[in-house]
């Protein structure tokens, strides 16, 4: 029968864990973009890993991780567009450096 | 279901959706052709198809009270969706006729054919998120939603802080959506449906074969991944940056617009999928065995309960206006929330009365703030200083606003708060319910700070303040009406009580009555 699903969501829940840590933590924003794309993939092998193994089995969760990797791409394009416009006003793409409106 | 039958449907219920889609999509093509300062027409093309589609929400709304479902419920046209799109579509008119003036008296936005398509395929965002029970489309609708106002935000592309607010607003926004996601994906997990309402049957099954943990996880992840669309606690520290950094319109339609959506989605994920849970084993317990009233409820207690502490609070030390609104729209979100922790029968139309009345009072301020802020060239609230010598009504609007972000009586912001108390004091939320009244009267104190600068300091100048039409015209509609609901709330209760109630499908759910 091969994997069980636990391993599945075990890796999921890693993936997602790392990927909210490197969003937190990590200084260069385009490394931060990156952890984001690791916390969506999470989703989607939960979703495939449940559409196949699933209290009851379906389709839907490979059509719902389609409309992940759709909507991941969009952000990341937006992402990386708003971080080029702020490159070219502040020379920096650390996320730290961005703090003109502390108080 | 094969191809055929999607055109069995009767689409006309989906006019408005329509109607706002051809629009955005009209707009961005006539934008290619047009000459660069002559794009103010796009605007009042944009505010005809927002009012077009009012009135078909308003037709749809008249003419059949049963909701109407397509596609298994990936969209659903029922009462709850009509009546939040009328408060988008209300919020996106203010807005779009603010953003006329706007864009005369300043010219930070260069791009202006874009900063109007994409305020509508948000607003198309926020009314997909309205009405749809599947998991897919309210995620679909959310992303289109939270993409357009990333890009919104960032739209004064020469203004630094206007760059950041948008960076931020986007790592937050994907970080929360993420979260979302990965609730949803053990929901689905564990029913093997996006449809909410076969998610809510199923979800009972496996809550009592012994995945309760999940389930509790899965609502902890939704919670917190949905703080961050109605910014409250675990996830408010972007609104303030976001608000100082946005174009004034935009964070305007961030206040009521977008926070609205955001209860939208609140309402109809966390309802329909949770509440209908029952252990077995506390049948006994006060509330008859329902899992939400155990340990949810609690949980979004203590969060309205931190988010109205927090916003109140840090409001107190900001000397910049458009701060100071984000800071108070945390709290007011707490107060939002206190409805979910209760749950009476009146649950929906103190939900909607509050966003409604919210959306009149913050309009209104941020109209004027605008005005006053690039007539200064400063946000801080010093500039507000002698208005009440410059010009006596517009103080006398702001002063209206505040009373009612404040929850003074004769105005809408009181019954506002006023019903939400009641019904925290109706179901036994005693602390709760000191929590708003404590917060609240901290809040006066930076409420009332704008209306000290307006009559009781000298300004640097006595010469009258410019108002744009737009903004007279915003300002006297919101203030008239707040005053008139403030002194008739049942004209609004009344009206969503009738026209909106009857196909409200979570009836059944809600506990009996606030009495027993």
């Amino acid at each position: 029968m091969g994997v069980p699903i636990s391993s599945y969501l075990l890796v999921a829940l890693i993936l997602f864990s790392v990927g909210l840590f490197g969003a937190l933590t990590k200084r260069n924003a385009i490394i931060v973009l990156l952890s984001i794309e690791l916390m969506l993939n999470a989703v989607n092998i939960n979703l495939v890993a449940f559409a196949k193994y699933g209290l009851y089995a379906s389709i839907t969760g490979q059509i719902f991780s389609l409309f992940n990797m759709t909507v991941a791409a969009a952000e990341v394009a937006v992402g990386i567009a708003i971080l080029i416009s702020l490159y070219r006003n502040k020379n920096t793409v650390q996320v730290d450096e961005m703090d003109t409106m502390k108080q | 279901m094969g191809v055929k039958d999607i055109f069995q449907y009767n689409w006309s219920y989906l006019l408005p959706e329509f109607t706002i889609l051809g629009f955005a999509t009209l707009l961005s093509l006539i934008d290619l052709g047009l000459r660069k300062r002559s794009r103010a027409v796009l605007g009042w093309l944009a505010l005809a198809g927002v009012i077009l589609a009012g009135g078909f929400v308003l037709w749809n709304a008249q003419i059949h009270q049963e909701p109407f479902s397509y596609m298994n419920d990936m969209l659903r046209v029922d009462s709850f969706g009509n009546a939040f799109k009328l408060i988008f579509l209300g919020g996106v008119a203010f807005c779009l006729i603010m953003s006329q003036s706007y864009m005369k008296i300043s010219d930070e936005v260069t791009h202006r054919g874009e900063y109007y398509y994409l305020m509508l395929t948000a607003l198309l965002g926020a009314m997909v998120m309205a009405s749809s029970a599947d998991l897919i489309t309210l995620f679909v609708g959310l992303e289109l939603l939270s993409i357009s106002s990333y890009i919104l935000v960032g739209l004064r592309k020469k203004v630094l802080q206007s760059n950041e607010s948008s960076f931020k607003y986007l790592v937050t926004g994907a970080i929360s959506s993420a979260m979302i996601l990965f609730g949803m994906s053990y929901v689905y997990g564990l029913t093997g449906s996006t449809n909410l309402y076969q998610i809510s049957q199923r979800l009972g099954e496996a809550y009592t074969s012994g995945f309760s943990f999940l389930i509790l996880l899965s609502f902890a992840f939704l919670v917190v991944g949905l703080s961050f669309k109605i910014s409250t606690v675990p996830n408010y520290m972007w609104t303030p940056d976001v608000y100082q950094g946005a174009p004034t319109p935009i964070t305007a339609f961030l206040t009521a617009v977008s926070k609205a959506a955001g209860f939208a989605i609140v309402i109809r994920l966390l309802l329909v999928c949770f509440v209908g849970l029952i252990d077995p084993n506390l049948y006994a317990s006060a509330s008859g065995g329902r899992v939400f009233f155990e340990k949810p409820t609690f949980f979004l207690s203590v969060i309205a309960a931190l988010s109205m502490i927090f916003g109140n609070t840090l409001a107190l030390r900001q000397t910049n206006v458009k701060r100071m609104m984000a800071y108070s729209g945390i709290a007011q979100a707490g107060y939002l929330l206190v409805p979910f922790v209760t749950l009476t029968q009146l649950f929906f139309e103190q939900t909607v009365f509050y966003l409604f009345a919210y959306l009149l009072m913050s309009f209104g301020a941020f109209a004027i703030i605008m005005a006053v802020s690039h007539d200064r060239k400063s946000e801080d609230l010093g500039s507000f200083a002698g208005l009440y010598h410059r010009s006596p009504l517009a103080a006398v609007a702001m002063t209206i606003f505040m009373l009612s972000l404040a929850g003074i009586p004769v105005t809408a912001g009181f019954f506002g708060k006023f019903y939400i108390f009641i019904s925290a004091v109706a179901v036994h939320q005693y602390w709760l319910a000191a929590v708003m009244i404590g917060t609240s009267v901290i809040s006066y104190y930076y409420y009332f700070g704008f209306i000290r600068q307006m009559y009781m300091r000298p300004g640097n100048t006595e010469a009258p303040l410019p108002l744009p039409k737009g903004v007279v015209f915003i300002v006297a509609v919101t203030a008239i009406a707040t005053v008139v609901f403030g002194a008739a709330p049942e004209l609004v209760t009344q009206y969503v009580h009738h026209h909106f109630n009857s196909g409200f499908d979570f009836g059944n759910l809600l506990v009996p009555s606030s009495e027993s």
